[in-house]
């Protein structure tokens, strides 16, 4: 099995866009600190047990990157009580499946079973968080693994290097200056002792919420739940050092050599607010009216009037501490990128004049809540939901209301919040560009 | 608009102790969980349309899905006509223009599809009236016309074409007609002269015949309330016209008489598709149904299963090998084992395919296989109901299927309740190795002699022969002899003399060529030129972007796929500079090795083969010594894959004749290349090879 860093920009676009419906939860602590929240929904016998750990790449050593993705590969590698190998088909024997993912800001780990296996799936998960081993022959496959994984999503993918390239370029200080992947050589140089230390650090029980969401019984699953995870001991609180970046004044410009592309690409990113606060909902809306779909304004405008863009995308990043908003293209025939940065710059410029039409902004509406309902139409897409909501965003409902703030975001707001963040010397302009070649 | 109310609880319960548990073993699975699967809300219009309605509110959005349960339709002299009504269908209607349709559809963010059998679509809660009226509206009253009818038309005639030397296309549509025979629904064949004898006036009658309320059923799903439902359909969907569609006969599929292979040749075959089937009558409501789909499962139904494990994980014959059996109320159905295999072990997979049927039939199936598949089946059953769709098909199919009403709230019980004498008799009820026909479609000069050898249970299998549309045959001739004392070098050096003669082709320096080919509406160019210096540039745009770019100058050259550059290998470039030659006949000669494999028709004429290389061959015409065509095999994800390009319309320039039609085949696609310049030693300079 493969387990995947969510590089690919669209995924996450849909895990942050919870939704608001009814979905009715409980929320509680274990003394050990650990956090559970059940949403019970018996409309179909599925059941999912995660857990989410707030650790992620911004909490790792500068010297040690790769280490919260190295994890994710880690802790499939078998417990006290589960044999090495043994942990992918205990989940499919039980007609299940599941994965995990890694970002910035957290890790996550997942499974989805029909509901007659939740024990399963609250044993596997207390198993991994309780003793899991973190031996050499585990760490040594791995290492194999995430080079692989490396090589396969950055090294050798188009325009696979680019979110490392911003984020560099993006934060100087804050920890989200590294990619999630890290670093290969720290991981090479890593010891055994190292990766102990950053597991009694971070998989500790006060770091972590268990979600049970699907058809199971209440009273009976509490009591699982404590039988499995009430005797894993809890950890030392966590020393999180708040980094505060200085705002960008002058436009920061780079380019990159990707000797896997062959058209260029013109990056526009700028570091907007952490993923809580409501200008980063705004920012969501403001991407959505300018290139999702064929009748969004950059893409009719570049790809299907003008025709001077192969392909055009806008995809805000939410991290949170700061989020991050790239507008790009990729330009088609004798354009240059110039011509795409140039239209780019015209169409932010008219949001930040103008008002959006009333008949777009009834469009993004609905748009929005079209994705939302859906992006949440599964159990395993509730929980993940949830935790999020809970540890990044700190309000476990914004599952249902998160829709009200987009409800309420005006046309003004719109326009405010593109004058407010979306300026030319606040930016990271990368240029992002195919090899060069020798002259001969 | 609508208030959620919002439940937070947060529990003040503290769990001070914890029970004992064993954590060294994996938990003990509970018992099969029972289905909280809703009963659907109904009534049913003066018309006949029954709907069914499911109340969901936790989201707020509505699925519809209006399905016409009719009987499978014959088409007969018009096949096709059906798919022409469907594509027709969901265009607007009388009273909304095409394009004002899809616009208000997009803005509502909703999404809407009709079909000749049914419709569907799903939006919002809040647009339901709107997008349920736009639904009826455009099933109800569409707007065919003659400019969308020739539109679509065109397209489908288009699909026909690109399919005529897809082996893949042609094996279903031969197994299909063979299972079902031609006069039946599921065997009739749609060709160009059938889609031809449809006109508009025939897709009218067909939505006028077929598309009515008698046997229909709108499912509603979702976040709605009964009564506004009942409301808004009853509005809607009244002007319905009650009608019954049209009933007629057709011929009852029956199994071979005794257990045969039949074969369909094709030539341009690089890989065989070998597919046992047999007859079954297996209907949902069937007491063993469970049982039939279980051994299915285990015989065929994944990478889990055995043949999987046999022909592609044990042998490596083929990429992947499944078998699929069917329930249908109206008419039996093929139950089928199936795999894509290389040429060479064409009759091996039967052999083996029948072996693993014949197996699952006399020896009882392990304990292990079914507890996995029954896990499997429950886990893949369990988790398809959080799709609101298969909730909505569950409903459906109790009405349809004529199921006991808690037919799906005991499925996974019965799963588990499925034992392995269960599922051995369902393998010896619904599986045939006595009476089951073997299609294979290969190509015949390099299989059939195995396969008229191929032995099961002691008995020689015949092989009966059939055409590309399922007829009869005779078996195909490949023995023509060679004339005597006919080389390789024969065959060259008559081309190079007909098409210019040595002194001339070694003369040309360079030749620049430009081509043209449709796809899909769109102009695909086709730039090329060589030098006899090992460079090669070969530029493949549509609409004036370039696709894909293959330069060589020397021993360096590069490859552009759709903006990606990528440097060739060393033997990529030993590739090109063997194709890079102006006139590789030239170096073929020199080269040796290359042998006559025999004379094959080629479009319709007599070819000597060649064999080049392991990878290339190339035919030239017995007659006129011309080439006409060349086969290449290339990888493409671990799988064979045939590039073929014949040549045609040969016309001189400069003295020298050159190919004015190229049509090239890679997979199921064909280009129809027409040159629309050729220069010899003159448009082609140093830069182009940068």
């Amino acid at each position: 099995m493969k387990r995947y860093l969510p590089i690919a920009l669209f995924v996450f676009l849909m895990g942050n866009f919870a939704i608001a419906q009814k979905v009715v939860f409980e929320e509680y602590d274990l003394d050990n600190g650990l956090h559970v929240i059940l949403h019970q929904d018996n409309g179909a016998p599925v059941v999912t047990t995660a857990v989410m750990y707030h650790v992620g790449s911004k909490d790792e050593n500068p010297e040690k990157t790769g280490f919260a993705h190295f994890f994710e590969h880690l802790l499939f590698e078998g417990t006290k009580n589960i044999k090495r190998g043994e942990w992918d088909q205990i989940v499919s024997s039980n007609g299940g499946s599941g994965n995990a993912n890694t970002f910035l800001d957290r890790t996550y780990y997942y499974e989805t079973f029909p509901s007659n296996s939740l024990e399963v799936g609250l044993w596997l998960e207390s198993e991994r968080l309780m003793h899991p081993i973190i031996g050499q022959v585990g760490v040594d496959t791995q290492k194999e693994v995430v080079q692989e994984e490396r090589r396969l999503r950055v090294d050798n993918s188009p325009y696979g290097a680019f979110f490392e390239v911003l984020l560099k370029n993006l934060y100087t200080k804050h920890p989200y200056r590294w990619g999630v992947i890290g670093s290969l050589d720290h991981l090479a140089s890593a010891t055994l002792d190292d990766f102990k230390e950053f597991n009694k650090t971070f998989y500790v029980p006060n770091n972590a919420v268990l979600v049970v969401a699907g058809d199971f019984e209440t009273e009976k699953t509490k009591k699982m739940i404590s039988d499995y995870f009430g005797p894993i001991p809890k950890g030392a609180e966590i020393q999180r050092n708040e980094v505060k970046e200085e705002p960008i004044t002058n436009t920061i410009m780079d380019t990159y050599h990707d000797p896997n592309i062959q058209i260029p690409a013109i990056l526009l990113a700028y570091r907007t607010p952490g993923q809580a606060e409501r200008d980063a909902y705004v920012i969501n809306m403001i991407s959505t009216y300018l290139s999702d779909g064929e009748s969004s304004k950059l893409y009719k405008k570049l790809v299907d009037e003008k025709k001077i863009a192969l392909q055009i995308f806008s995809v805000p990043i939410d991290a949170e501490d700061y989020s991050s908003y790239v507008v790009g293209g990729l330009p088609v025939g004798e354009n240059s990128i110039q011509d795409i940065k140039d239209e780019i710059d015209a169409e932010i410029l008219k949001i930040q004049t103008d008002l959006i039409s009333e008949k777009d902004y009834q469009k993004l509406q609905n748009k929005f809540e079209n994705n939302f309902v859906n992006a949440n139409s599964s159990i395993a897409g509730i929980a993940n939901s949830l935790a999020e909501n809970y540890m990044l965003r700190d309000n476990t409902n914004l599952i249902n209301t998160e829709i009200d703030i987009y409800r309420s975001i005006t046309r003004e707001e719109i326009r405010e919040v593109a004058k407010k963040y979306l300026k030319v010397n606040q930016r990271v302009e990368l240029e992002y560009l195919p090899e060069q070649k020798d002259a001969n | 608009m609508k208030k959620y109310i919002v439940f937070t609880l947060l529990s003040l319960f503290v769990f001070v102790s914890h029970a004992q548990i064993d954590r060294t073993k994996q938990p003990e699975r509970g018992p099969a969980p029972e289905i909280n699967l809703q009963e659907p809300a109904r009534f049913e219009l003066l018309n006949g349309l029954k709907v069914m309605v499911v109340e969901n509110h936790k989201l707020p959005r509505v699925r519809m899905q209006l399905t016409i349960d009719n009987p499978p339709i014959l088409q007969g002299n018009k096949a096709g006509v059906a798919d022409l009504t469907s594509s027709l269908l969901g265009k607007g209607s009388k009273s909304i223009p095409k394009d004002d349709f899809y616009e208000e559809v997009d803005f509502l963010g909703a999404s809407i599809s009709i079909g000749d059998q049914g419709a569907s679509a799903s939006c919002l809660s809040k647009y339901f009236p709107r997008v349920l009226e736009l639904m009826a509206d455009a099933s109800l009253n569409p707007n065919f016309t003659q400019e969308e009818f020739d539109k679509e038309k065109d397209r489908i005639l288009t699909g026909i074409k690109s399919e005529e030397k897809d082996v893949s296309a042609i094996a279903t549509r031969v197994q299909l007609a063979l299972a079902y025979g031609k006069g039946h629904p599921y065997g009739e064949i749609t060709s160009e002269e059938t889609v031809n004898n449809v006109s508009l006036a025939d897709v009218e009658q067909h939505y006028r015949n077929y598309f009515v309320p008698a046997n229909a059923y709108l499912v509603i799903i979702g976040d709605v309330e009964f009564d506004n439902v009942q409301e808004l359909v009853t509005q809607f969907f009244t002007p319905w016209t009650k009608a019954v569609p049209p009933s007629f006969n057709y011929s009852k599929p029956t199994d071979a008489q005794y257990t045969q292979i039949n074969f369909v040749d094709v030539s341009n075959a690089v890989q065989s598709e070998v597919a046992v089937q047999n007859i079954t009558e297996l209907k949902m409501k069937d007491e063993d149904y469970l049982d039939a789909l279980l051994v299915n499962r285990i015989l065929g139904g994944g990478s889990q299963a055995r043949l999987y494990k046999n022909l592609r994980e044990d042998k490596g014959y083929t990429y992947g090998s499944y078998s699929g059996i069917r329930a249908n109320k109206y008419s039996p159905m093929r139950f089928n084992a199936y795999a894509q295999v290389r040429n060479a072990v064409t009759d091996s997979s039967v052999v083996q395919i029948l072996d693993e049927i014949n197996r699952i039939t006399n020896e009882p199936v392990t304990d292990e296989e079914l507890t996995n598949a029954k896990a499997k089946y429950a886990g893949n059953f369990v988790m398809a109901l959080e799709n609101p769709e298969t909730i909505a098909n569950y409903a459906l199919n109790i009405e349809t299927e004529d199921l006991p009403k808690d037919f799906y709230k005991t499925y996974l019980e019965r799963i588990e309740a499925v034992t392995k004498d269960d599922v051995q008799k369902a393998a010896q009820k619904y599986f045939s190795t006595t009476n089951a026909r073997v299609v294979v479609t290969g190509k015949g000069s390099e299989v059939l002699e195995n396969l008229g050898k191929v032995n099961f249970n002691d008995k020689k299998v015949p092989v009966l022969y059939y055409n590309k549309y399922a007829s009869k045959t005779e078996e195909p001739n490949y023995d023509v002899a060679l004339p005597e004392g006919l080389t390789a070098a024969t065959v060259l050096e008559k081309y190079i003399e007909v098409i210019g003669g040595k002194t001339k082709l070694e003369g040309v320096e360079s030749y620049a060529m430009l081509a043209e080919a449709e796809m899909q509406g769109m102009t695909l160019e086709l730039e090329m030129k060589k030098t006899a210096k090992d460079q090669f540039m070969q530029d493949i745009k549509v609409m004036g972007n370039s696709m894909q770019k293959q330069v060589l100058d020397g021993d360096k050259g590069y490859m552009m796929a759709q903006g990606q550059r990528k440097d060739l290998s060393p033997e990529e470039i030993e590739k090109i500079k063997e194709e890079s030659a102006a006139f590789p006949e030239l170096n073929y000669l020199s080269v040796g090795n290359i042998t006559v494999e025999g004379i094959e028709p080629v479009g319709g004429k007599k070819a000597y083969k060649l064999k080049i290389t392991e990878k290339k061959t190339v035919f030239y015409d017995v007659e006129t010594g011309l080439k006409l065509k060349e086969t290449n095999i290339e990888e493409a994800q671990g799988q064979p894959m045939t590039n073929t390009l014949e040549y045609e319309d040969y016309r001189e320039v400069s003295g020298i004749m050159f190919p004015f039609k190229m049509v090239q085949t890679v997979g199921p696609q064909s280009f129809d290349f027409q040159v629309k310049e050729i220069k010899v030693n003159e448009g082609v300079s140093a830069s182009d090879f940068e």
